[in-house]
């Protein structure tokens, strides 16, 4: 019952107005940034860094959490409406959502991805409620070298599992690590790359990259390429599901949510394996497969919405429990953690019980807030959806400017907020993945320490990781995730 | 597509040796753990050097493997980047004289031009100008108050008054 008390303390922290507020300023942040193309809540959060300077914990920490979960339902909303995905997680929501909203039942769509979206995401964070202090009380038993190598684990699968190419997400990884290398050693206390420009003696910081990479580089690339791309509005419907849609969607609901959370919990982040996965799911099991790809079928909605909204809410077990981060935005969650000076770990359950707690209960606050803000009101969202392009990037650079600006006061930073555009933009032409330069510069450091510690138990010998069973297992594990997939793809081709 | 991609290997290359030299001032003083704070970096480098090698025989032999095509236009709209660079480069030049609410409104107006202009439809009349940089001051401004004001970040002002 000790969670239970805990959970409760969490409500009525959360519960203030001023927290409530926080969160429903979140959840609407949200959404919009959700609905709105060219801008994500990875790029939201870092843009609102500069806060952490400010309000307390507690509050931001719910407030960026808003941010995060209410995103994604903002992103189906586009996806349904818009014939562009809103994000990479909503890509297959696109594909029925899309013929449903042609055929005229943009309505239904939008419905049960809302529903759908609200009863993953609460299964979800009852999940989070229970598992996180379970794995917390597991990870405290673990030791430098564990740690170590599942921060290693966790590069592997963001670079080299996840995205099409090994080569290039590799490559990614490395120039992450490198601009995480820039600042103050942390166990030596030595200055690395920093060329003697004071500023750089506290490392890089991560909005300048963020925003940079996702908001500055969205803008210069969409001025050069995108111009002439032309997009048509579907027509909206009334929100409302027939009680033969709701028989269809509840059991993919259901569904999804089982296949999103395991892939949220380990890291190997990205919702875009369970989205695919439910999909397929459903269009096997559906006796209504005449309706994919045709007229569009309601389960082909529900189950990726619900399993996108699971995963998500999922992928805060790995943040919080160990600090380890499998996506953008939860990078960056880290991010706003160090700015605190709290660093997510399985000690963060004992010393900070207060803030995740209010984290935690906020979650459910939120995905009430959302189901309200995103189904009786999402004739409003829709009226975002008309405002142009140009204005809109233009929109997005000054809030950028006041993001990278904002942290540090300092006009160069501006500068280089171009140069990482630019990089950007060459990143997102040749195919080259982002999450892993953002993971790799939070991560790269902690990792680091926790490998030379590691080597300090070990007295200085690499076979540390070998001598302890749990590390032993992990470093199996690794090796699998890196040679598996090669391994059957030598023997497909052999066969 | 060939000379770029292969560029890209060669400034992954360039950066690997940029760690590796870099590496050669950083202590190797390793007290206990064996390793000492040179260690990442020489691995960070000789990975992006090993890395940049791999693009450029990827590139030298057919392209990148494995390539998602790019979204948009085969060629860019080089008018409008440019537009939008001078915004973005303006603002960092400007915003600590002229402050942050001009500034902005400035980098707006500029960039809206760019993104007017990939789309076909630049429009330099004295009237749409105007009319950009009341929607940019209108943008620029609540922002600003809200940092100043209520959150008390500092940002930089025409005057020390925190209103403009």
């Amino acid at each position: 019952m000790d969670i239970w008390n805990q959970l409760m303390q969490g409500f009525v922290t959360a519960g203030t107005p001023i927290n409530l507020l926080w969160a429903l300023l979140g959840c609407t942040i949200g959404t919009a940034v959700g609905v709105l193309p060219g801008i994500g809540p990875a790029t939201a959060v870092a843009m609102l860094l500069p806060i952490t300077l400010k309000v307390d914990p507690t509050a931001s920490m719910i407030f960026f959490a808003g941010i995060y979960y209410g995103a994604m339902y903002g992103g189906s909303t586009t996806s349904i409406l818009l014939n562009t995905p809103g994000e990479s997680g909503s890509m297959v929501t696109a594909m029925e959502g899309n013929k449903m909203a042609k055929s005229g039942r943009a309505g239904a769509a939008l419905a049960t991805s809302a529903i759908g979206s609200f009863v993953a995401g609460t299964i979800a964070t009852v999940l989070v409620t229970f598992f996180a202090p379970l794995v917390a009380n597991y990870a405290v038993k673990l030791g430098p070298p564990e740690y170590f190598l599942l921060m290693v684990l966790a590069f592997c699968t963001v670079s080299a599992v996840l995205g099409k190419s090994t080569l290039r997400g590799l490559v990614s990884l490395f120039v992450g690590l490198a601009m995480g290398l820039v600042g103050i050693d942390q166990i030596t206390g030595q200055a690395r790359y920093t060329g003697g420009v004071p500023e750089l003696m506290d490392g890089l910081e991560v909005v300048l990259i963020a925003v940079g990479l996702f908001a500055v580089a969205e803008a210069l690339y969409a001025v050069l390429y995108e111009g002439r791309s032309v997009e048509t509005q579907n027509k909206m419907s009334k929100v409302h599901m027939t009680a033969e849609e709701w028989r269809r969607s509840w059991p993919a609901w259901l569904r999804a949510t089982f296949i999103g959370i395991p892939f949220g919990c380990i890291p190997a982040g990205g919702s875009e394996i369970p989205t695919f996965l439910s999909y397929a799911t459903e269009k096997k099991l559906s006796k209504h497969k005449e309706d994919f790809g045709t007229v569009g079928a309601i389960e082909g909605v529900a189950g990726p919405e619900a399993a996108n909204n699971a995963a998500i809410t999922a992928t805060l077990i790995p943040l919080l429990t160990l600090g380890i981060p499998t996506s953008n935005t939860t990078a960056i969650l880290l991010g706003a953690f160090q700015n605190y000076g709290i660093q997510p770990g399985p000690q963060l359950f004992d010393k900070n019980a207060a803030l995740v707690w209010a984290l935690i209960a906020s979650l459910y606050i939120g995905n009430v807030m959302l189901l309200i803000l995103n189904l009786p009101l999402v004739g409003l969202w829709v009226k975002l959806l008309k405002i142009p392009k140009p204005q809109l990037y233009a929109g997005i650079l000054i809030f950028a400017t006041v993001g990278v600006y904002g942290m540090r006061q300092s006009a160069f930073d501006l500068v280089l907020l171009y140069g990482i555009g630019l990089l950007g933009v060459v990143m997102r032409r040749f195919d080259f993945p982002t999450a892993p330069v953002v993971v790799g510069m939070i991560l790269g450091p902690l990792a680091e320490a926790q490998m030379r510690n590691a080597l300090s138990i070990g007295e200085g010998k690499w076979g540390v990781f070998l001598q302890r069973p749990a590390s032993l297992v992990l470093l199996i594990i690794v090796l699998a995730v890196l040679l598996l997939p090669r391994l059957m793809k030598l023997r497909k081709r052999a066969a | 597509m060939k000379a770029p991609q292969t560029l890209i290997g060669v400034g992954t290359l360039a950066l690997g040796a940029l760690l590796a030299v870099g590496a050669t001032q950083i202590s190797s003083d390793a007290g206990y753990a064996g390793v000492g704070p040179n260690f990442l970096p020489w691995l960070v480098g000789a990975a992006l050097l090993l890395c940049g090698g791999f693009l450029i025989w990827e590139a030298r032999s057919g392209g990148f493997r494995q390539m998602e095509e790019p979204s948009g236009g085969g060629t860019g709209h080089w008018p409008g980047f440019v537009w939008v660079s001078i915004g973005i480069l303006a603002n960092a030049v400007l915003i600590t004289t002229i402050g942050f609410i001009l500034s902005c409104s400035l980098c707006f107006v500029l960039a809206v031009r760019g993104f007017k202009a990939s789309e076909g439809r630049l429009d330099l009349s004295p009237k749409a100008w105007i009319v950009d940089a009341l929607i940019g001051f209108a943008i620029a401004a609540p922002v600003y108050w809200m940092f100043t004001q209520l959150l008390a970040i500092n940002l930089p002002g025409l005057t020390a008054t925190g209103w403009i």
